[in-house]
């Protein structure tokens, strides 16, 4: 019965399989990406909308003629795209990094905001702000690099104290990352309490929204998520040894305690990345990976990319309902993301209760 | 294939400082089948890791050729040896030909996908271990032989001249275990070589060119199964008695185990539950073993220094999760192997609010009539972190008979001489 197909055709079978669902999943976020434009205070119908993003392409931008006025053209690509795009980039790296930290910590329950990396990153940027601290390196400031920081020392942190024994329990891990965020969330407050007058800033920042989309925050942040996504998706195939576990990994070839740093230094750089222009916004990290191993598998190779488009969706969606459901007020999109993700988990916990004792 | 000889020079492995492996040397080249054979806790497992360049030898030289096992980048030792461990647990639904691909990962740069070669080696990888109708099911919805033979299908994938395997016929039934051991001598016929840990002695018998005997870490006897399987040899060893036959095909030494007269002979000395924790009891676990004593241990907390020893030496003990105060659970599970002991020996562990509970198990202990040691190198008030309550219970174990040396040589003596006296 097997007999009738080769290996290959089976294999082919299964990736061109999984490459439809990232295909599809691809063509819903331009979908999303050109709906959220679309939408707030002033509609801008969709078609017109995508008519103006694709007449700044280059290219194709000659192929549209511009029907529409100066005022929804500023709308659209001054104030709604970048925006947009700053959701899709904070959450394509929200969703990558716990992806990698799923698949480092071989944890269903891992996420930058769970294990305390995403807290790390906000104990840095604040540092950076309270100091006042204000050097530029290209594209990357200082509070982008303080946050990188954080974000490193947090999870190395989680992960010397959760190895004991050389084994990662998952209730340990998620008890020293509950503890740990709680930590530096303690001194984040801290910090903004003693400084009354920046206070104002980093307490708006840390509650976690994109209203500060700008172009400037949007090119900040690229360089950042593309390379981190570029690297995981070189490296999907060792993410997927490591599944076996450290031992058997290193036994199939692969120096998996120095994969394991990189990897951590990768997911760093893009929860750095992130938090440093939205704060912290929670779930998606978790979220995202899981319901995208639900359509194409554990294989990293696809589980990555289909995280990094999942989180794109993700996170652009719930910051147009931010923006939109109580309109013209805003509600901080971490609102909006907890609201969803926070039952998911306890499903998730519910579910795995076997695995976590 | 960039095989020649794999050197283990004077081994010594040790986890906390304690050696289960002490100087073992071993030579292995092409067409070599070698199994390894020993009690529990006899270090066997562990030289074999430490083989397989899992386990870093604490002292000696492993040369794969003229090269440092060691120092070679794990990409080419992978490309030469590959290594079947006791058992895998895999948890994500990866497909089993999937898990089996991951074994030419060697072998492939790192953007590079699997080629038709590497299918063609997975495909033949897994009908030799008799999984290829298992390609397409997720390996953990496969029972524990099916597993195995998967797992065994990826070192193979892995195309090595060397297999190190670590019981690779535990989970399988008798029809597998034959299959698989004739497809071994079949590759070590066509060159290649295989390192086995095995416990059934009959069937390293059959299939070894060479047995080595492990006790206590160290070599006991070598040679051919012939000239290392004798009842002298069983009953030194496993402390059982037997009697060798010739099997009637083979011709190979073919052993006959004995009924046991009193109990359980390869533990001639008494059975001993020790409390311990920390890396207090790591020490007395192995002098107990070497003594003859079956030894359990309990309550310790999972990935602690006595735990990580104790699981190494494959000894029975009752757990906890990490860092965690002793549940009732545990509890009860140590009382289970104190009540199966004739000795509780209590170490000079650090006693805190987590741990309390063992000392009243040891009274426990008392009340069934067990004889109770505790031995305290330093007073129970400098390891007492409970403001005296472990001084009380201590002072209330002496009251009720339990007896307290300072002295190693007098408390393993007295451990060890109980039996004699008694029986």
């Amino acid at each position: 019965m097997e007999g009738t197909l080769s290996v290959a055709e089976r294999l082919a079978a299964m990736r061109r399989r999984r490459v439809a669902v990232l295909s599809v999943l691809g063509l819903l976020l331009v979908l999303v990406v050109i709906a959220a434009v679309a939408l707030g205070a002033v509609y801008v119908p969709i078609a017109t909308s995508a008519r103006i993003i694709v007449s700044r392409l280059p290219l194709l931008g000659r192929l549209v003629d511009a029907t529409w006025s100066p005022t929804q053209e500023t709308i659209i690509i001054s104030v709604r795209l970048p925006r947009v795009l700053l959701a899709l980039l904070v959450g394509m790296g929200l969703a990558l990094a716990g992806a990698i930290f799923q698949g480092l910590f071989r944890n269903p329950l891992a996420d930058p905001s769970i294990i305390g990396s995403s807290q790390g990153a906000a104990l840095g940027a604040t540092i950076a702000f309270y100091f006042g601290i204000n050097f530029g390196w290209g594209g990357l400031s200082a509070v982008t690099l303080f946050a990188f920081v954080g974000a490193f020392l947090a999870v190395f942190v989680v992960y010397v104290i959760a190895r004991a024994g050389g084994r990662v329990s998952i209730a340990y891990l998620l008890l020293v990352g509950f503890a740990l965020s709680s930590f530096l969330a303690s001194i984040v407050s801290l910090l903004m309490v003693m400084s009354e007058d920046r206070m104002h800033n980093i307490f708006f920042w840390l509650m976690g929204g994109l209203g500060t989309g700008s172009w400037d925050a949007v090119l900040a942040v690229l360089p950042c998520i593309a390379v981190g996504g570029v690297v995981s998706v070189i490296f999907a195939k060792d993410l997927n040894l490591l599944m076996l576990g450290e031992e058997r990994a290193t036994q199939l070839g692969l120096e998996a305690r120095r994969f394991q740093w990189i990897m951590f230094a990768v997911a760093s750089v893009v929860v750095g990345a992130a938090v440093s222009v939205s704060g912290i916004i929670g779930f998606v990290g978790l979220m995202t990976p899981h319901i995208v191993r639900l359509l194409t598998g554990p294989d990293h190779r696809y589980l990555v990319p289909g995280s990094l488009i999942g989180g794109g969706i993700f996170m652009v969606v719930a910051d147009t309902l931010a923006r939109t459901l109580i309109a013209p007020n805003e509600l901080p999109v971490g609102i909006v993301t907890a609201f969803f993700g926070a039952p998911f988990f306890i499903y998730l916990l519910k579910r795995r209760r076997h695995a976590i004792a | 294939m960039e095989w020649k000889t794999l050197q283990a020079k004077d081994v010594h492995v040790a986890y906390y400082g304690e050696d289960v492996v002490s100087g073992i040397n071993l030579k292995v080249s092409s067409g070599d089948f070698i199994g390894i054979v020993g009690p529990n806790g006899s270090g066997k497992t562990s030289f074999l890791r430490a083989l397989s360049r899992t386990l870093r030898p604490r002292e000696g030289l492993i040369l794969l050729g003229e090269m440092d096992l060691y120092t070679m980048p794990v990409r080419q030792v992978a490309r030469a040896l590959a290594m079947v461990p006791q058992d895998n647990p895999i948890s994500f639904g990866f497909t089993a030909l999937e898990v089996v691909l991951m074994g030419r990962n060697p072998h492939l740069g790192r953007l590079q996908g699997v080629g038709p070669y590497d299918l063609e080696m997975a495909r033949n990888a897994m009908e030799k271990a008799n999984v290829w109708h298992l390609a397409d099911r997720p390996v953990n919805e496969l029972s524990g032989g099916e597993r195995q033979r998967v797992i065994i299908a990826q070192a193979l994938a892995q195309d090595t001249g060397l297999l190190l395997m670590d019981e690779p016929t535990q989970h399988l039934d008798i029809n597998h275990q034959l299959t698989l051991l004739e497809m071994l001598s079949g590759m070590c016929a066509s060159g290649q070589a295989v390192v086995m840990v095995v416990h059934d002695l009959n069937l390293a018998s059959q299939y070894c060119g060479q047995l080595i005997v492990i006790r206590r870490g160290r070599e006991f006897a070598r040679g051919t199964p012939a000239e290392v399987l004798t009842s002298a040899v069983l009953q030194e060893v496993f402390g059982v008695g037997s009697i060798v036959t010739r099997h009637a095909v083979t011709e190979r030494p073919h052993v006959i185990f004995l009924p046991a007269g009193n109990g359980d002979l390869e533990h001639p000395g008494p059975r001993v539950h020790l409390i311990c924790g920390g890396a207090s009891g790591a020490s007395l676990m192995r002098e107990l073993l070497e003594r003859g004593c079956y030894v359990t241990a309990g309550v310790l907390n999972l990935g602690d220094g006595d735990e990580e020893v104790g699981r190494a030496l494959e000894i029975r003990m009752a757990v906890e999760s990490p860092f965690s105060h002793i549940s009732e659970e545990a509890h009860l599970a140590n009382l289970e192997l104190i009540r199966e002991a004739e000795v509780v020996v209590v170490s000079d562990l650090h006693v805190g609010s987590g741990n309390l509970v063992n000392l009243e198990a040891a009274l426990q202990a008392l009340t069934w009539g067990k004889r109770v040691y505790m031995f305290s190198p330093r007073p129970i008030a400098e390891r007492d972190h409970t403001e005296g309550g472990a001084a009380a219970l201590y002072r209330r174990l002496l009251r009720e008979g339990a007896r307290e040396t300072a002295d190693r040589e007098e408390l393993l003596g007295e451990v060890v001489g109980e039996r004699r006296e008694s029986g």
